[in-house]
């Protein structure tokens, strides 16, 4: 059963970042609640200020800046997202990860930064590719606004930067540069299940073909989204081959640290990584080069 | 807890309801206002079993706070039929034998209703992907399916539209 | 030109209307006034002795209106075995001590669910923990702890079919093949949890609303545990929202909303939650096979000898007969010289196991037509001729165990010949795999020990003509509403729109022995069409009087017509006829009655399903992930009644029964289910189906009402070998266990490459 709380429901930002000030570790967010209350519901997470941001329309927009690319208001649902004319044209990589998000229901109510900002974010579709995008999020308090990159934003198991209070008020998606290209898969075993291990590859190719940068970004593959560098290093500089992917795949495996659950044993998730990594960076790699 | 006034729109109708912040949508659909066609499997917002419309988009009731829901239109199960003449969907689950025990059968209809509303000429693959949120155990999904094309492909429409 | 005018024709569900707008009411929706809710404490130890309970806090907790414990009841040892006292083992809330994780210990009502939920925390229990066991092969070890006084080695039933000589037979066979199974659990995961409302009033009576798939069964349970006559109990099943074999015994939920309710004197309502569903209801038996079979170089079969430890969990419930089941159908649908199987049913401490849709076939076929699979690879042999040769046939004795009468194998092995045939190659990650099954329609067995007949109907004809059918059969989802209704149509010589249909309802229905072993078409069915026939007969009385017809010729009623058979241009309207027969009869409506209780049907069914079914399977070899992208299955039913139903039936059948085979997987830790929910217990979902075409093929089943059989279970069983054999095919593995996870087929192709190195 959900424990009792004093429910706020702030008319504007202003309003809500005020809130957090006032109540700090006392009080949760709610969004779409998609993942917050199923937590609420088992009592594995207890608040005494609940304060429900969904309807603050000036959090729900989808913008672009030809300098700093996408912006994404967080109470933004997935929904919108997927269905946006904006964002096929910009970066119609993320249409395609928003459509393996949970359920069409959930994404219909759930807001991309409720997904982001929750617990285990590392272990869902987003927080991998946005970060393989360089996705940055715009953290706000009463005090003062500030940028953070996407992959500085995890910094534990279900830890993030935000202090406690901060809201997360918008997620960016630089522009797409000329000869990039984003992929992303998970594996499991239906539908849109979470993943058992996700690989989300970002590769920019320079004028002689070869590789100019590299992201390889794991999910469910450690207790925050994984960076795997070591791979991304043998990538970059070179051209493409069989044995480079290989090489590159084996670093991948090695830079994750997954655990062993009932859906996987740590060794056949390291597997996984391997075969996904070769797969993810060998498509981002040919549809960068036909750019 | 203290309670608080909600005023929900249910099925085109308004209800003035006194209830606890932390009441889920699905628990005063069913046990305030009465309506017991929508139902509840499970705790995890998996099974669907609870979907109702909101502004003609099909979410998960069970993981909707109730007062989220104020100034929205819901639709339920029961906001289907108009008059007691079927909606298009319904007679086609009839024609299909697209429920067997029927506890999933409302929010099936619903989010079947909603993906109607929104894809015209779906492909089998397309619909499969629009049920995907909604388990049922007892038919295998292919007859949820063969209703849904049936709908798409106008066999339902009504005479003069 | 068919024969019947409603038979397997295009009905709609008879249910249809309230369950499409909502209005079906189910015992989740049960509202009765005064009513409170019931929670249940549950232990979290596997085997404990239970020393002390105090729940005085939570009586003081307002709202709290009463706590019940094993202290409240008559401590009777309950099962559904009835005729097998020593198969009696279970209290549901334990007064001694606990036998596996999630037990009932206490349970609440309170006026709302979450001060229920808050006064479990205020109870306290204490515990003498005892040592525990998980698996069979541990607990028949000689220290291991003993579960139940008086079973020896923890072993709780021990089954033995045998016929032929199988020594000889073995000396024939001139290839013999040995290998080891395991096959898994698997939750019924009904949509609708089980649920109970139970009303207990001052004159002594007990209304209870259960969802549940025989309310008969729980009708005599309840005043064997109760203490209450069985005429002084209702039970009420109006809507189930599934069964699946996991509903035909007393749960934790109707008998503590009981017990609560007749120590309140208030309703109580008792829903578990999924978690509850998936930890302390019963789940399908998992069982260790062995087996040894024994054939000719040319693919005759000779000998087959199975050895087969199930794990029984804490108590019996419907295990012993999936013990049996499972024995019998693992020699179905061939021929053997010389067969033997024994099979032994250990308690442990984990969730009891009992039927499950298949009841013990779904294990027995993923052993047997794999192996078979295997040795037509050993020996270079096509794999549906050497089955066909060996299979049963119309007429043919299963030595001492069943005599089969219609039998449709052989043209399953045709469609399903023609249909691999027509696939041609498939690119190298695809490919078929086949397997054949059977099933029975209903057992004969009466451990429940019923005086009554096993199903019994009332047809009442009203002056209107409308008729009223009274059954005991309960639909759970499976349409026997509807398939019944058809069946009375069709003998009445009405329409189905002419017939309303009353079960799920003590008070005015019936006894029948439910929904389970497939066995409702065949038994109710038989039982309606006698009713039917018999008020037919009533009014054809009063017809032929009137008539004036020459005693030569014979008057039906069809399709509402009144007529001679050999002048049908000649007739009139049914409902005129009832007026007449109404009047004659002093005012009387017409009162059609029907029963049937199997005799002499052998030892385990009237009458046998068959098929063959064929998988076409998708493999990512890197991966391990299983697609499932196409599929055939022959299956002969005899003949079908109700034709939404059947299809309805084996696509939700294939769902379930591919679920067992590569999905539905149920780990267990010292005694814990490791994934007590939706997102970690994968069902299949409508992406990952594939079309599921069916062929009928045209047999006539004396047995059964208009040739009918069983068209419930018998489709649950093939999928997962089918599954198995396709992987075989593809990569030249052999699975053997189910279900089967992505990690074992990498796992396996490394084996194989690795072996292949050296």
């Amino acid at each position: 059963m959900i424990h009792d709380f004093t429910y706020l429901k702030p008319g504007s930002l202003q309003e809500a970042l005020s809130m957090l000030a006032d109540h700090k570790d006392e009080c949760k967010i709610i969004c779409g609640g998609q993942s917050l209350l199923i937590m609420m519901r088992q009592g594995i997470l207890v608040t005494d200020y609940l304060i429900d941001i969904k309807g603050l329309d000036e959090l729900n927009y989808i913008t672009y800046d030809e300098r700093e690319g996408l912006k994404i208001g967080a109470t933004t649902t997935h929904r919108l997202i997927e269905k946006s004319e904006l964002v096929k044209k910009k970066c119609p990589i993320l249409v395609e990860i928003e459509k393996k998000v949970a359920s069409i229901q959930v994404r219909n109510w759930g807001s991309i930064a409720g997904n982001l900002a929750h617990g285990d974010a590392q272990a869902g579709d987003l927080a991998p590719s946005l970060i393989a995008l360089g996705a940055k999020v715009k953290l706000a308090s009463s005090k003062r606004d500030r940028i953070m990159p996407l992959e500085e934003f995890y910094t534990g198991f279900f830890e993030n930067a935000m202090n406690n209070d901060e809201l997360m008020v918008e997620v960016r998606v630089p522009p797409i540069q000329d000869r990039a290209a984003t992929t992303y898969t998970k594996f499991n075993l239906i539908g849109n299940d979470q993943g058992i291990v996700g690989v989300a590859s970002t590769v920019v190719i320079d004028q002689n073909g070869a590789c100019k940068d590299a992201r390889i970004v794991l999910g469910n593959s450690g207790v925050t989204p994984i960076r795997a560098k070591n791979a991304e290093k043998i990538l970059r500089g070179k051209g493409l081959d069989d044995g480079l992917i290989a090489e590159v795949a084996e670093a991948a495996a090695r830079d994750a640290d997954p655990v062993s659950d009932i859906h996987a044993s740590e060794e056949f998730r390291r597997h996984l990584i391997r075969v996904l990594t070769k797969r993810m960076v060998k498509q981002a790699w040919d549809q960068a080069a036909h750019l | 807890m203290e309670k608080q006034l909600l005023k929900l729109v249910v099925n085109g109708q308004e209800y003035v309801l006194y209830i606890s912040p932390k009441s889920l949508l699905v628990e005063v659909i069913r046990d305030h206002i009465g309506l017991t066609g929508t139902k509840r499997g499970c705790d995890t917002v998996s099974c669907g079993a609870c979907t109702v419309m909101i502004d003609d988009m099909a979410v998960k009731s069970c993981s909707i706070l109730a007062v989220q829901a104020e100034g929205r239109h819901i639709t339920t199960v029961e906001g289907l039929e108009k008059n007691g003449k079927l909606a298009p969907i319904q007679k086609a689950f009839l024609d299909h034998g697209s429920y067997q025990c029927g506890f999933c059968t409302a929010g099936m209809l619903i989010s079947c209703e909603a993906f109607l509303k929104e894809n015209f000429t779906p492909t089998k693959e397309g619909i499969r992907e629009g049920i995907e949120g909604n388990i049922c155990r007892c038919t295998g999904y292919n007859s949820i399916v063969r209703a849904v094309e049936a709908v798409a492909k106008g066999d339902y429409r009504e005479e003069g539209t | 030109m068919s024969k019947y005018s409603v038979i397997n024709t295009h009905v709609h569900n008879v249910d249809g209307i309230a369950k499409v707008t909502g209005r079906a009411t189910y015992t989740f929706d049960v509202k009765l006034p005064g009513m409170l809710y019931g929670k249940i404490l549950r232990s979290p130890h596997p085997h404990a002795k239970i020393l002390n309970i105090d729940y005085s806090s939570a009586l003081e907790l307002p709202g709290v209106i009463g706590v019940v414990t094993g202290k409240d009841t008559l401590g009777v040892k309950q099962g559904i075995w009835r005729r097998f006292q020593d198969l009696c083992d279970e209290q549901i809330l334990p007064v001694d001590k606990v036998r596996y994780i999630g037990e009932p210990v206490a349970a609440v009502a309170a006026v709302s669910e979450e001060i229920a939920e808050q006064a479990l925390d205020l109870i306290d229990v204490q515990y003498e923990v005892l040592p525990a066991v998980y698996e069979p092969l541990d607990a028949i070890k000689k220290e291991a702890p003993e579960l139940h006084a008086g079973f020896e080695r923890n072993i709780n039933v021990t089954r033995h079919i045998e016929w032929g000589n199988v020594e000889e037979a073995f000396e024939e066979a001139e290839y013999v093949r040995e290998d080891w199974f395991k096959c898994g659990g698997q939750a019924h995961m009904c949509m609708e949890t089980r649920a109970a409302v139970s009303s207990y009033t001052p004159d002594g009576k007990l209304t209870v609303y259960h969802s549940s798939q025989s309310p008969y069964y729980m009708q005599g349970l309840l005043a064997g545990v109760l203490g209450l006559k069985e005429g002084n109990i209702r039970v009420i099943s109006h809507y189930v929202g599934g069964g699946f074999g996991g509903k035909f015994e007393l749960d934790g939920a109707i008998f503590c909303s009981a017990v609560l309710s007749m120590k309140l004197h208030r309703p109580v309502k008792i829903v578990f939650t999924r978690e509850e569903d998936f930890i302390a209801t019963k789940r399908r038996t998992p069982m260790s096979y062995y087996v040894r079979t024994g054939v000719k170089k040319d693919g005759t079969f000779c000998a087959r000898e199975a050895k087969v430890f199930t794990n029984g969990g804490a108590y019996t419930g419907m295990g012993a007969t999936a013990l049996y089941l499972t024995g019998f159908f693992h020699s179905f649908p061939y021929r053997w010289k010389g067969y033997r199987y024994d099979g032994y049913r250990v308690y442990t401490n984990t969730l009891p196991s009992t039927s499950m849709r298949g009841f013990g076939a779904p294990q027995a076929m993923w052993c047997s037509e794999q192996q078979i699979e295997w040795i037509t690879a050993d020996l270079g042999l096509d794999p549906i001729e050497m089955r066909r040769k060996n299979a049963h046939y119309p007429g043919y004795e299963v030595p001492g165990q069943a005599t089969i009468a219609s039998c449709g194998i052989d043209q399953c092995f045709d469609v399903v010949q023609k249909w691999v045939k027509e696939k041609g190659k498939l690119p190298g990650n695809r490919a078929v795999g086949i397997s054949a099954a059977g099933f029975m329609s209903g057992g004969i067995f009466n451990w429940f020990d019923t005086p009554y007949s096993f199903s019994s109907a009332v047809v009442t004809i009203n002056y209107d003509g409308t008729v009223e059918l009274y059954v005991g059969a309960q639909d759970i989802g499976q349409g026997s509403n509807t398939t019944l209704a058809i069946i009375c149509a069709e003998a009445l010589g009405v329409r189905v729109e002419d017939i309303k249909v009353h079960s799920g309802d003590t008070e005015h229905c019936p006894a029948d022995l439910g929904a389970w072993g497939s066995r409702q078409t065949l038994m109710a069915g038989n039982a309606v069409k006698m009713a039917a026939e018999d008020a037919k007969k009533q009014l054809l009385e009063v017809a032929y009087a009137q008539s004036g017809f020459n005693i030569v010729y014979d008057l039906d009623i069809k399709n509402r017509w009144v007529h001679a058979i050999a002048r049908p241009e000649r007739g009139y309207d049914y409902a005129e006829l009832v007026k007449k027969a109404i009047r004659g009869k002093d005012g009387q409506r017409i009162i059609g009655r029907g029963h049937y209780t199997p005799h002499g049907k052998g030892m385990i069914s009237p009458a046998y399903s068959y098929m063959l079914q064929a998988v076409e399977v998708d493999i990512d070899k890197e991966t391990g992930k299983i697609k499932l992208v196409d599929s055939l299955t022959a299956h002969d039913c005899g003949q079908p009644i109700n034709r939404l139903g059947l299809i309805g039936q084996l696509e939700g059948a294939f769902s379930m029964a591919a679920g067992y085979g590569y999905l539905e997987y149920m780990p267990y830790e010292d005694g814990k289910l490791m994934n007590p929910n939706l997102v970690d217990y994968k069902v299949m979902r409508a992406t990952e189906m594939p079309d599921v075409p069916v062929a009928e093929i045209d047999t006539y089943e004396p047995e059964g009402p208009y040739g009918a059989k069983e068209a419930g279970e018998g489709l649950t069983n093939p999928t997962a070998a089918a599954i198995g054999n396709a992987i075989f095919h593809a990569l030249g593995v052999q699975m053997k266990e189910c279900p089967i996870r992505p990690e074992m087929i990498v796992d396996a192709l490394k084996e194989k490459e690795e072996k292949e190195r050296k």
